[in-house]
């Protein structure tokens, strides 16, 4: 009977949007960041060696040229030697054989490594790194020429190790900045490669809403731009076929207009003969009596069929006007139970019901209603007006035959017969128009049936402003 | 009876079938096939009302309805097969009485053209009625405004005189339906509607601010006295 109302998609498979954009930024930081690790520390390991072979090389020059000087040295003279390095910083160990040390800044002493020594012991110059009170030394020694003496030189390296440890911060620093303005453009740059995915599932609810000439940005010339062009494509077909369809209902229902319409004229005059003839009947010769009795009675069949069609193509056309008014609706009922002599047919039953709605809209549908059960039950048809709160429900019920379970859906549909051999009944729209007339006035008809009892059917109106259930 | 009726309606069996029975009811009938024969015939022999095809060729129902307006007040009846609520509207504002939708069975054409003509006839022995600025003198189906009158149809002026019978009442459409129009139950209420506006049109000072027809929503139309 009604139709399923289509509702919206669910929730259920929704991404939770910019977790990809999340992803994407995260990638493209750690990508950065590491990449500018990885150079940093590099650049670093190159520059410390570079810096530290340099000072090798230029202390490994300076210790030969002292060497050689070393040769002319007495153990008597070597105090003044030795203290003469101080001044540039670099403390001198001079050992004469047999140990005696003479040391160019006693207070310091710098120790002499045991494996320096027996590289020195082998003629060789040797040299090695160490820290003498908690700052570097690069130590280079050698055996005078021409004596035993060993010559042990401390080359201080702390300007060395102070440009590397600035070399090491700004290295730092600068990844720290490589890390930020990677997040910060990788943050744009996936807001722009993703901007195109959300203005795409923008439009396809859009378009989903019914807004069916959206269409997305085109001419980008990357992946986005064909699938911009690909997703218009497909809108436009969408659009084209909506439209095709929506004319091609528009035809139908102009059609049934148009037909209804152009049978009036030849109806009218068919109308007006039948209802001469019919006062006419008596006095015809037999033979031609009773085929004139049913041309009347097909007219009026015919007649109800045509008004009908116009009814319902005028519903269809969705411009019917819906008058707000209060309404009596026991004395509707009244009213046209009596209009068509159906006393002793049908009885009223339940309290005063009072609704604000279209007074001829309800007078079609009750008259639609309770003309059906008539004509199903005969009799004791029984209508019977309450509430249940906000609207109001006229119940007709029937005593009649009932309506098959498998019948009952299709009762609203139009020209839909439960009982084919009874053809003859109704034209087939009465409860189709019915119902269109309810969901005008908001409202709905709803049945139910029993094949051993009758059936009710239930038309349900919204009570509306100064609608009220006791009392007019 | 023997009212004379003129019945203007292009299609031939239609305008057949009409004439017989509108004859077999009593009525003495002339016909017009399009608009301008119709409103060529009613200048020329005058009738005691008018059936109006809304189809027609050469000048449509509504034409000729409003030529017929500017001088006369006979009552005229709409046949219209378009039920468009606005084809009747337009039909009601270009000055028609009444309307039947096509197809129709014959007495209930014959039952509307009783009631406009009913309507047509002067109230036997009733007495000039005063409210505000009018008078309305039923006698002389005349209505007065300032001493002015005021050029109303049958069916404006009855409208009037069932609303100043009871000042201050409040009238719904449908009783005004069954006492004006005759119409047994539930007719069009527009034919009330649109009535009550022509009819503002010629009384109110400013009919975009009724003052003496007054709308109550919902229910129906009331006449002030002041």
């Amino acid at each position: 009977m009604a139709r399923q109302p289509i509702r919206p998609g669910g929730r259920r498979g929704r991404i939770w949007p910019g977790s990809l954009r999340r992803r994407l930024v995260v990638a493209f930081v750690l990508v950065a960041t590491v990449s500018a690790g990885a150079l940093a520390v590099a650049s670093y390991l190159l520059v410390r060696e570079a810096r530290l072979d340099g000072s090798l090389t230029a202390s490994a020059a300076e210790a030969r040229e002292d060497l050689n000087l070393a040769a002319t040295i007495t153990y008597q003279a070597a105090g003044d030697f030795v203290r003469a390095y101080e001044q540039r910083g670099t403390h001198a160990v001079l050992i004469f054989p047999g140990g005696r040390k003479v040391t160019s800044d006693d207070q310091v002493n710098p120790p002499i490594p045991a494996v320096l020594q027996g590289f020195v012991r082998r003629g060789q110059l040797g040299y090695q790194r160490m820290d003498v009170a908690g700052l570097p030394y690069l130590v280079m020694a050698g055996k005078v020429p021409g004596s035993n003496a060993q010559l042990y030189l401390f080359f201080p390296e702390q300007s060395i190790q102070r440009n590397l440890a600035q070399l090491r911060n700004t290295l730092a620093a600068a990844w720290l900045g490589v890390l930020l303005v990677a997040a910060l453009v990788g943050r744009v740059l996936a807001r722009r490669t993703l901007g195109p995915v959300a203005r795409a599932s923008e439009a396809a609810r859009q378009i989903a809403a019914g807004r069916l000439d959206t269409r997305l940005p085109a001419g980008a010339a990357d992946e986005f731009g064909a699938w911009a062009a690909a997703f218009n494509e497909m809108a436009d077909a969408l659009e084209a076929k909506i439209a095709a369809l929506s004319a091609a209902q528009a035809r139908e229902l102009r059609f049934t207009a148009n037909v209804a319409h152009e049978l009036r004229t030849p109806l009218t005059a068919l109308v007006a003969e039948a209802s001469l003839l019919s006062g006419q009947v008596s006095h015809l010769p037999d033979p031609a009596r009773r085929p004139v009795e049913l041309v009347i009675a097909d007219v009026r069949r015919l007649r109800t069929l045509v008004d009908e069609l116009m009814e319902i193509s005028r519903l269809d056309a969705g411009s019917e006007p819906v008058l707000q008014r209060l309404v009596d609706v026991q004395a509707v009922v009244a009213a046209l139970i009596s209009a068509r002599g159906w006393q002793d047919r049908v009885t009223v039953d339940g309290g005063p019901l009072t609704l604000t709605t279209d007074p001829r809209r309800v007078e079609r549908i009750l008259a639609n209603l309770v003309g059906n059960a008539v004509e199903h039950s005969g009799r004791d048809v029984v209508v019977r007006t309450g509430s249940d709160g906000a609207n109001g429900c006229i119940d007709v019920a029937d005593a009649g035959p009932g309506i098959p379970p498998e019948h009952l859906p299709h009762v609203f549909e139009r020209f839909y017969k439960a009982d084919s051999a009874r053809a003859g009944a109704g034209s087939g729209l009465g409860l189709a128009i019915a119902l269109e007339n309810a969901r005008l006035l908001g409202g709905t008809i709803s049945v139910s049936s029993d094949v051993e009892r009758g059936s009710v059917f239930r038309l349900t109106l919204p009570l509306g402003p100064g609608g009220d259930v006791s009392e007019r | 009876m023997d009212e004379r009726l003129l019945l203007v309606e292009d299609d031939a069996s239609i305008r057949e079938i009409v004439a017989i029975g509108l004859k077999a009811a009593g009525f003495r009938v002339a016909t017009a096939v399009d608009g301008r024969e119709g409103l060529a015939r009613f200048r020329a022999d005058g009738f005691d009302a008018v059936i109006l095809d809304v189809m027609l060729p050469s000048l449509d129902g509504y034409e000729v309805c409003r030529e017929i307006r500017k001088f006369s007040r006979v009552p005229i009846v709409m046949l219209t097969a378009r039920t468009d609520l606005i084809d009747v509207v337009v039909g009601l504002e270009s000055g028609a009485d009444d309307y039947v939708k096509k197809p129709f069975e014959l007495p209930e054409l014959v039952a509307r053209l009783r009631a406009v003509l009913r309507r047509a006839a002067a109230p036997a022995g009733a007495e000039p009625i005063v409210a505000g600025q009018l008078e309305i003198d039923p006698a002389g189906f005349a209505v007065r405004k300032d001493g002015i009158e005021l050029a109303l149809t049958a069916t404006e002026f009855r409208l009037l005189l069932e609303l100043a019978r009871r000042p201050g009442q409040v009238f719904t459409r449908e009783l005004l339906l069954q006492r004006v129009w005759d119409y047994e139950y539930l007719g069009d209420t527009h034919l009330v509607d649109v009535a009550i506006g022509r009819l503002r049109a010629k009384v109110e000072d400013d009919p975009s601010h009724p003052a003496v027809i007054k709308t109550i929503r919902g229910v129906g139309y009331r006449l002030d006295r002041a």
